[in-house]
């Protein structure tokens, strides 16, 4: 007779603790309840630190493991090995002859009326890869101490990603748990994978499809699983919109053009993955996706359609085929519908004082490598929604244990070797990133051009004298504003007061208008941005958004937040790829102002260009160098050499001209540089020539929006918006 | 049989150009029990840099290209010659009960999907209604269908443009009217609202009626129809609602499906273009011999 109550994971059947367990409690109790939820929050935080998409809320992960013996594992991985065949033969029957259906194994109705059952894909011959490549189950412990399978994983597989990180940064937070020796290692399993992932590609890019959208941490319908995989195998992570179809096979777009994409590791759903056979919007999925994967030109990791077979009503027609279909019966029972209330439980550190005893399952991954499945050695274990049991557990690191019993712990902790991260070239950089990273740029500097001349702006405005060098300056000053689009142009007249742009600004609010862009861009950006640079930008971010409710207060906050911004990029990012665009971003941003701004501040006649020169040169930031290399005297040669010319001078024009022809050397656009090299010598021309000064620094600031368009439509737009060809106009034209 | 000549040409003709154009479609004629396609061509402008011919689940001709090249216009010309006569069913009243066949349809792996419903054509309680009248108990299968599909082409107006490509089966029943597409979506929902397998032809009709015949609707045009399935021994039998004809030898079938959705003849993602405009031409002409 078996018991209906469910185990306890951690005794055996005499209530003695079990010996694979003894070393972690034992562990946990030395450590002490107070540190065992610090180092659950540093678990927790490390997590957040490693995560390509920022910090995720709440508790991710748990660090107690759940282990399993080796003799536990041998019969898993047996029966999981046998489960993955077997749904992958049901798979290939059901997309290529269906004797299942014809023979009435399977009932049609149930199989053709799936909705994950995607016609497109039904062939008449196999496809070049295996349609199941990943596959992953839950299974439970039941109260008689065997394992049951509570679900299949064939479509989406989540939670790998989770699996591969979560070791990582376990073994770090808790030394202790690691000291004992004989835990498998899942980095040959990682290894092994990524190798047979990369042959299979045959030289073409491999890649994570991603596109969930779901809560974080929710395992199984979160990007951030899919960020985490892909960090963890070293490939690239994008999303449909990245992807274009050229000669009948899929292309990723990036800097140095299409490049061919051979083999997809599918975070998202296949139904509705190809707008053109499935029909739906263009942008939401990618065109051609199946035409490619029926020709062999593209395998997906799974095939869509493959989540067919974790239908729950078509489990025991399945199930009853194992023996025929495997040559063996079924290692592995199916759990029932009381799955939940039989499944073992585990100790679990919640957010309560006390560790909470919640079921759970297992959740085992395998792949196919060609020959034959492959099972990780380890997995995570899933906390069950149970009444009882607090919501907000986290996952497990699941152990699986090297001898037959757990020898006696010793030797040197088994700390897994450090990441061997690919480089990823700039070259395969998304064009959708370097989008994001070069408007970035330009919205950053856009708001630090804005707060420095609004503090330049106000001061002045208040002063009521009407000496006719104070009127200048206003006159000037409401002309920067207009031409900035601080204030709308007919506001921008003479007559304007400190109370009058004040009003304005409190009206219009164009500064939290261009903080709001620079957040969602940080937002786009945000894979490219290192976790602590995320960090700090977005706090910075945070506390100016705060500032802002007063605009003109807030001015000091704004420019330390800009500050905070170039400092950081400056010295956290690579010199390669994303950053290339942030800085080109900047740099034609910053060109571009500088030119159109002095070309009001320096029009006119010399004799009247005194209070513009004086202007400018605060503007620019470049008072103290102006007093310390001239004595403060202003003087139109000078003061031009030094915002115009000085290579050295960080907010001077020919400053962003270097900078920018560096940019477009490094990303090999040699004639974009080229026109960069001629206009840098106009802007030295126009230094030391002087005269008309206003046209030509227009003429100056349109080159440079040309460059801008230039750079855009080389990097970025590779590809203009697609949209459907509806075919009811086949129909209606012809009535 | 009937020999047919039969021309389809299709232009998009685009105010910018096209930069890169993927297309998908049902354009080249099927066999089946009854027709023989003895050739068919499909002609592409320009030249596609890939071009797929392939089978569908259905057993449809697809063919999938991609056009690199810029382009402002997009045509492709189907010429295809065809034998068509579909066999003559038995008489209506010497065939299964209605009640028979929706309970076997289920079961047979061949039809069961065309019981199901599909997104355009969906079973709904008013469609169940509707339908009841001519399934009375006890009634045989194709005497039952006729009817139906005598009710159809009486209680509907033939109106183009007051549908789309989307319409349901549902709103064509509230406002009664649509063209060719929508008679046997709302035909198809019928079938299903009961159980009873049906599919979605999509094809030609003869463009001259045989002589001292009325003009038929639909002619010149892409033209749609159903097949009502009436058991294991007599296989599916084709209804033409529009015309309340019950199909012999003056259609040219195309494709099958659930619905126009699996059969959609023309569907294109394209990258630039901007307006554009389409001409449809189609002849289906018997061949004297």
């Amino acid at each position: 007779m078996q018991s209906l109550s469910p185990c306890n994971e951690t005794l055996d059947g005499q209530g003695r603790t079990r010996p694979i367990w003894a070393p972690v409690l034992n562990a946990m109790a030395a450590i002490g309840k107070g540190e065992s939820r610090r180092r659950a929050a540093a678990l927790n935080r490390h997590l957040g630190l490693a995560a390509p998409l920022g910090v995720p809320a709440g508790q991710l992960y748990d660090p107690l493991p759940a282990p399993l013996t080796a003799a536990e594992f041998a019969v898993l991985e047996e029966g999981v090995r046998q489960r993955a065949a077997l749904l992958s033969h049901v798979l290939e029957d059901l997309y290529g002859p269906q004797t299942l259906l014809s023979s009435g194994d399977l009932p049609p109705a149930l199989v053709l009326g799936d909705p994950h059952f995607l016609r497109p894909l039904h062939t008449r011959s196999r496809l070049a890869s295996p349609r199941l490549g990943l596959y992953a189950a839950d299974i439970i412990r039941v109260p008689d101490g065997s394992f049951r399978v509570m679900r299949d994983h064939t479509g989406v597989i989540p939670g790998l990603g989770h699996a591969l990180t979560l070791r990582r940064l376990a073994t770090g937070t808790l030394p202790e748990l690691f000291r004992g020796g004989g835990l498998r290692s899942l980095r040959p399993g990682r290894e092994m994978l990524l190798d047979h992932l990369q042959r299979r590609a045959e030289g073409g890019l491999v890649a994570v499809l991603s596109g969930r959208a779901g809560p974080i941490g929710d395992p199984g319908h979160d990007a951030f699983d899919d960020a985490l995989l892909a960090r963890a195998l070293g490939v690239l992570l994008i999303e449909p919109g990245d992807l274009a179809t050229r000669h009948g096979a899929l292309h990723m777009k990036t800097l140095s053009g299409l490049l061919h994409v051979a083999l997809l590791v599918r975070g998202v759903s296949g139904i509705d993955l190809d707008p053109l056979e499935q029909g739906g919007r263009p942008g939401a999925g990618i065109p051609g996706a199946f035409g490619a994967i029926r020709a062999g030109v593209l395998a997906m990791l799974n095939a869509p359609g493959s989540a067919l077979v974790e239908a729950r009503a078509l489990r025991p027609y399945i199930q009853a085929k194992a023996e025929a279909l495997t040559g063996m019966a079924a290692q592995l029972e199916m759990a029932g519908l009381d799955t939940v209330a039989l499944a073992s439980r585990a100790p679990f550190l919640g957010s309560e004082e006390n560790t909470v005893w919640a079921p759970f399952c297992f959740r085992l991954f395998a792949w196919m490598d060609g020959e034959d499945w492959q099972v990780l050695p380890g997995g995570i274990a899933l906390p069950l929604p149970w009444p009882s049991v607090p919501a907000g557990l986290g996952l497990k690191d699941v152990w699986v244990l090297e001898g037959e019993e757990p020898r006696i712990i010793s030797g040197a902790p088994p700390a897994e070797p450090p990441e061997k991260v690919k480089f990823l070239a700039a070259a395969h950089l998304p064009s959708r990133l370097a989008d994001n990273l070069f408007w970035l740029g330009r919205s950053v500097e856009r708001l630090e051009a804005a707060t420095r001349l609004l503090m330049v702006a106000i001061p002045r405005l208040e002063s009521g004298t009407s000496l006719p060098r104070d009127l200048a300056e206003r006159a000037l000053i409401s002309r920067c504003l207009g031409q900035s689009g601080l204030l709308p142009s007919e506001a921008a007249g003479s007559a304007l007061s400190g109370r009058l742009l004040r009003q304005t600004l409190a009206r219009r609010r164009p500064i939290a208008g261009l903080l709001k862009e620079v957040a969602r861009l940080v937002d786009a950006s945000s894979e490219r941005l290192s976790p602590s640079m995320l960090a700090t930008v977005r706090f910075a971010l945070q506390q100016t958004q705060e500032a802002l409710p007063d605009e003109e207060a807030s001015l000091p906050t704004l420019l330390s937040f800009a500050a905070t911004f170039a400092g950081i990029a400056a010295e956290n990012m690579s010199r390669d790829g994303g950053w290339l665009f942030l800085e080109m971003g900047r740099r034609l941003e910053r060109g571009e102002t500088l030119a159109a701004t002095l070309g009001i501040l320096l029009d006119g006649p010399p004799e009247r260009m005194e209070p513009g020169m004086a202007l400018a040169i605060e503007w620019a930031d470049s008072v103290l160098s102006y007093e310390l290399r001239h004595a403060g005297i202003l003087a139109p040669g000078p003061v031009l050499a030094m915002l115009l010319a000085d290579p050295a001078n960080p907010r001077a024009l020919a400053f962003q001209c270097n900078a920018l022809r560096a940019c477009l050397d490094r990303l090999g656009a040699e004639d974009d540089a080229e026109t960069v090299r001629n206009l840098l010598q106009d802007v030295l021309d126009l230094a030391s020539s002087g005269g008309t000064l206003r046209s030509r620094l227009s003429a100056i600031a349109a080159r440079l929006r040309q460059i801008s368009d230039r750079v855009q439509r080389r990097f970025f737009t590779l590809l203009p918006e697609a949209h459907t060809l509806e075919d009811n106009e086949v129909l209606e034209a012809a009535q | 049989m009937t020999l047919y000549r039969l021309h389809h040409a299709t232009t998009y003709d685009y105010a910018e150009p096209v930069v890169t154009g993927t297309h998908f479609m049902h354009l080249l004629p099927r066999g089946r029990p009854g027709q023989v396609v003895r050739e068919a061509h499909l002609v592409i402008s320009p030249s596609p840099d890939t071009r797929r011919d392939e089978i569908d689940h259905f057993g449809n001709h697809t063919t999938s290209i991609s056009l690199a090249g810029t382009h402002k216009q997009f045509s492709v010309n189907l010429s295809a010659t065809v034998d068509a006569s579909l066999p003559a069913p038995p008489a209506a009243w010497d065939t299964p009960r209605w009640e028979a066949i929706a309970a076997w349809g289920l079961r047979d792996a061949e039809v069961a999907e065309f019981c199901l419903p599909s997104k355009l054509a969906m079973p709904a309680s008013e469609i169940a209604d509707y339908a009841a009248v001519s399934f009375l108990p006890g009634r045989s299968i194709l005497d039952a269908v006729q009817e139906l599909n005598r009710r159809i082409f009486t209680e509907m107006n033939y109106k183009p443009g007051v549908t789309n490509t989307f319409t349901t089966a549902q709103e064509i029943l509230r406002i009664r009217a649509g063209v060719c597409q929508d008679y046997a979506h709302l035909m198809l929902a019928c079938l299903r609202a009961l159980g009873l397998p049906g599919r979605y032809i999509s094809g030609y009709l003869r463009t001259v009626p045989p002589p001292g015949q009325a003009k038929r609707r639909g002619a010149d045009q892409s033209h749609a129809w159903v097949s009502a399935w009436a058991g294991a021994e007599i296989g599916w039998v084709d209804f033409d609602p529009t015309n309340n004809l019950l199909v012999h030898d003056e259609h040219v079938t195309l494709a099958w499906g659930r619905d126009f959705e699996d059969v959609s003849p023309l569907r294109g993602i394209i990258l630039g273009g901007g307006r554009h405009s389409l001409h449809v031409g189609v002849d289906l002409e018997p061949v004297l011999t």
